[in-house]
């Protein structure tokens, strides 16, 4: 019996080696950094001709980053934003999850919580952000709730999606061979929701951080979003661009370094569907 | 001696205002292969579910019977394979390990009914990487390695095409055969069901017995053997006589 | 002995005006209310509780301020600069997410010289634009027009880019074996198929844009939304800050669910799943 797809442990290493060279060539002879190279020409090539403060060569930019990297300030900092993101993400997690079950189960939850999660879909990050500096001023508190109302809604959209596309067969089946309802849930529900749980993640983690931003904007002495305010406030566009870079580097890392191999582990048994980006 | 493996007393199963099955009552020997038919949507699969304890009883018994040497498991073949998708065949076959099985004895009989149902070779995919007889033929195998007291089977080759169906009944009876199990299968296909069965039971439009006869010919059994023709043809009689009892009773109400 | 006659539940026929009292009649008696009754109740009580320092605002208060803002008519005059802006800024958003996801969608070349460029784009914040755009073009139009061009064009583009990829080419194909004109295939096969991709890439598009143009406004403008936003946060102003906020993200949600969500449904009917969320 053939079958239909190919499971990867079974290409011989020789085909694996060449897939893997393919993959590299195409890396080194992608049109991205014939872009690269333009981008930057023309960058610096602007800057040198306005010669302003407000402009700054791709060359300055660059050396600020190293700077700021090799200065120690950049792990300092990272740190400050890092532990509000992922302590004001967690309690976000709980939330949305709790309600995302509650919302996906129960029509009748699920009419009940909707209004409140659209608006906190629709409200942008910049009045949680506002708000919970008024209230907290640069005390924890602030980002921490701010990310907290800001991101749970994402969580529950993606949990509420998941619980509702359940299959219900399968379940049945369960039922039929009389397996424990503990083992229903660990082997048969917790599995079907996990790409939704990491759909989740990846979602709420990506405004969490954009919010804790903002609040670090308006009311914070340290963290990442600070020093993008300090430098604003001495018009250094050279600062705002090096912290951008390093933190947007710092998102990219998480995203394809942690988020998309995990969703990749996760899915392996599922047929190979084309990926968005 | 012949022993009972399923008792349905009076079964009536409603869904709300809805009886689907109506004062059913049957006994199922031993080892024997009964087949159930019926028009799509009567009660056929709801009579397994609540067999398998899916659905609840409105009133009346079906249980499985168990005796000394065998306790009253039943392995249930669905018309969709209904595999979990993120485990391996084999370990589609080790979630359903029963209580009081132990995990080497078990994991043993997984290897061996895959290896019966031709999946040896099949253990360590996932299921989207097979066609869909061989997802149906683990789902078999699944029902058997459980050594079950009964097999329940909703239609379970309806959605292959032909060619596999019949290959797949072919070897059904052979694992049957083999292994001694008592079959209830359902079917509305009523040449599967004369072909397959030692006795046949017929569902009529309100869950109610119509036909209950027993299948004495010899097998293997196909359309070119005349004794067979004759036989097909007195059950199909029997389903013209149903479905003409039906259009007098719809017409019945046209009128009112 | 019970039979299954065949009653729909209403022998009415389906009209628009019976659909639409349907709708409304849901609306009304919809549990979300409840929801809101709850918040309400509970803000209400920790205003009462914290209230002395101005810190929590009443309800009642803050909906005062909302009625004021609206019927002095500065509401309007306000989110009128803000629109302009926006809608400025969008348009060229469009025109350049168009362009880039087109090319992106057609050719591979395309897709990788700009890929690296729309990723970043997709993942900075609204907010680094918004500082970018307000030290380096001022306080004029130009800041927030620019934030939103940078800020939104990359959803455009990836949306379009799905759109041209997902162009059937058999379709294409059996309309050249007909030798079908030119125009007649672009008016008839192209576009009735990039539509739906077209709407998706306005709704997220406009998310952000509206996003960044507040952003913008809050650190760098004389008059619009984000201006009041900053201006009550500098009074320390809770009560108007929530008033705008509130009154805002009120034409937001108007115009996300009253326009471009039901435009989106409409247009991609024939379609059996909607389009995903490109975010």
């Amino acid at each position: 019996m053939t079958t239909t797809a190919i499971n990867p442990s079974q290409i011989p290493s020789s085909t694996r080696m060449s897939k893997i060279t393919q993959s590299i060539k195409g890396l080194v002879l992608s049109p991205r950094w014939l872009f690269l190279f333009v981008f930057i020409f023309i960058w610096n090539t602007y800057a040198v001709y306005r010669h302003s403060r407000l402009i700054p060569t791709p060359l300055k930019v660059g050396t600020t980053m190293v700077q700021i990297l090799t200065s120690g300030i950049f792990f300092e900092q990272l740190a400050a934003s890092m532990t509000r993101i992922l302590i004001g993400f967690s309690l976000a997690m709980v939330v949305g999850i709790i309600i995302g079950i509650l919302m996906g189960s129960r029509k009748s939850y699920d009419q009940f919580f909707k209004a409140l999660v659209i608006m906190g879909l629709a409200l942008p990050g910049l009045i949680y952000a506002l708000i919970c500096v008024m209230f907290f001023g640069i005390s924890i508190l602030a980002p921490v709730t701010a990310i907290l109302a800001g991101s749970y809604p994402f969580v529950v959209v993606n949990v509420a999606e998941g619980v509702k596309s359940l299959d219900k067969d399968l379940i049945d089946m369960s039922r039929s061979y009389k397996i424990g309802r503990g083992k229903i849930v660990r082997q048969v529900i917790l599995p079907s929701l996990l790409p939704f749980i990491l759909a989740a993640i990846r979602n709420g983690f990506a405004v969490a951080w954009k919010i804790c931003t903002l609040v670090e904007v308006f009311g914070a002495v340290s963290g990442v979003g600070y020093m993008i305010k300090s430098s604003f406030d001495q018009y250094a566009v050279f600062g705002i661009v090096a912290w951008a870079l390093l933190f947007g580097g710092v998102m990219l890392v998480i995203e394809y370094g942690l988020l998309v191999p995990a969703e990749r582990y996760l899915a392996r048994w599922r047929p190979k569907v084309k990926q968005v980006v | 001696m012949a022993t009972t493996a399923v008792s349905v007393q009076d079964l009536v199963k409603n869904f709300g205002d809805l009886r689907v099955l109506d004062k059913v009552s049957f006994d199922v020997e031993e080892s024997s292969l009964t087949t159930i038919v019926g028009f799509s949507g009567c009660g056929k699969s709801t009579l397994l579910n609540v067999l398998a304890g899916i659905e609840p009883i409105t009133s009346g018994k079906a249980e499985v019977v168990s005796s000394k040497n065998r306790s009253a498991r039943l392995g249930y073949v669905f018309q969709s394979p209904r595999l979990l998708p993120w485990l391996t065949i084999e370990q589609n076959l080790v979630f359903v390990r029963p209580e009081g099985v132990d995990e080497t004895t078990h994991l043993e009989r997984a290897k061996k009914y895959l290896e019966m149902v031709g999946l040896k070779n099949a253990r360590n995919k996932y299921p989207y990487q097979l066609s869909g007889g061989m997802q149906q033929r683990a789902g078999i195998a699944r029902a058997l390695c459980i050594e079950p007291a009964v097999l329940l089977m909703d239609e379970p080759f309806s959605h292959l095409d032909e060619i596999t169906a019949g290959a797949m009944r072919e070897e059904m009876l052979r694992i049957w055969q083999e292994t001694h199990r008592t079959i209830l299968f359902v079917t509305h296909d009523m040449q599967e069901a004369v072909e397959l069965g030692d006795r046949l039971i017929m569902l009529d439009y309100h869950g109610r017995i119509f036909v209950d006869i027993k299948i004495d010919l010899p097998r293997p059994r196909s359309l070119t053997d005349r004794v067979f023709i004759n036989f097909y043809s007195d059950v199909v009689k029997h389903l013209q006589k149903m479905q003409s009892i039906r259009a007098e009773e719809l017409a019945a109400l046209g009128v009112n | 002995m019970s039979v299954m006659t065949d009653v729909s539940p209403t022998s009415l026929p389906i009209t628009t005006t019976r659909r639409f009292a349907r709708s409304i009649k849901r609306l009304i008696f919809h549990k979300g209310w409840l929801a809101v009754l709850m918040v309400l109740v509970i803000w209400q009580i920790i205003s009462f509780f914290l209230g002395g320092h101005g810190l929590v605002p009443s309800p009642a208060r803050t909906f005062a301020t909302i009625w004021e803002v609206l019927v002095t008519g500065e509401f309007f005059v306000q989110l009128g600069d803000s629109l302009v802006r926006l809608l400025i800024g969008f348009s060229l958003a469009m025109a350049m997410g168009m362009i880039v996801g087109v090319l992106m969608g057609s050719r591979w070349f395309w897709n990788e010289f700009f890929k690296d460029i729309v990723i970043l784009g997709l993942s900075l914040p609204g907010l680094v634009y918004a500082l970018l755009s307000v030290v380096i073009f001022g306080t004029k139009l130009l800041a927030p027009v620019m934030a939103i061009l940078f800020a939104s064009y990359p959803f455009i583009a990836v949306n379009m880019r799905e759109g041209v990829k997902a162009l059937d080419k058999d379709i294409l194909d059996m309309s050249r074996a007909y030798k079908v004109g030119k125009w007649k295939v672009v008016k008839q096969v192209i576009l009735p198929a990039l539509l739906p991709h077209i709407l998706a890439a306005i709704r997220t598009g406009f998310t952000i844009a509206w996003k960044a143009s507040v952003l913008t406004e809050v650190f760098g403008a004389t008059s619009g939304i984000g201006y009041m936003i900053r201006f009550n946060f500098q009074m320390f102003a809770v009560r108007g800050i929530l008033a705008w906020s509130l009154l805002f993200g009120c034409v937001m949600l108007i115009i996300e669910y009253g326009i471009l969500i039901p435009a989106e449904r409409y247009f991609a009917r024939w379609r059996p799943h909607l389009s995903e969320e490109v975010i």
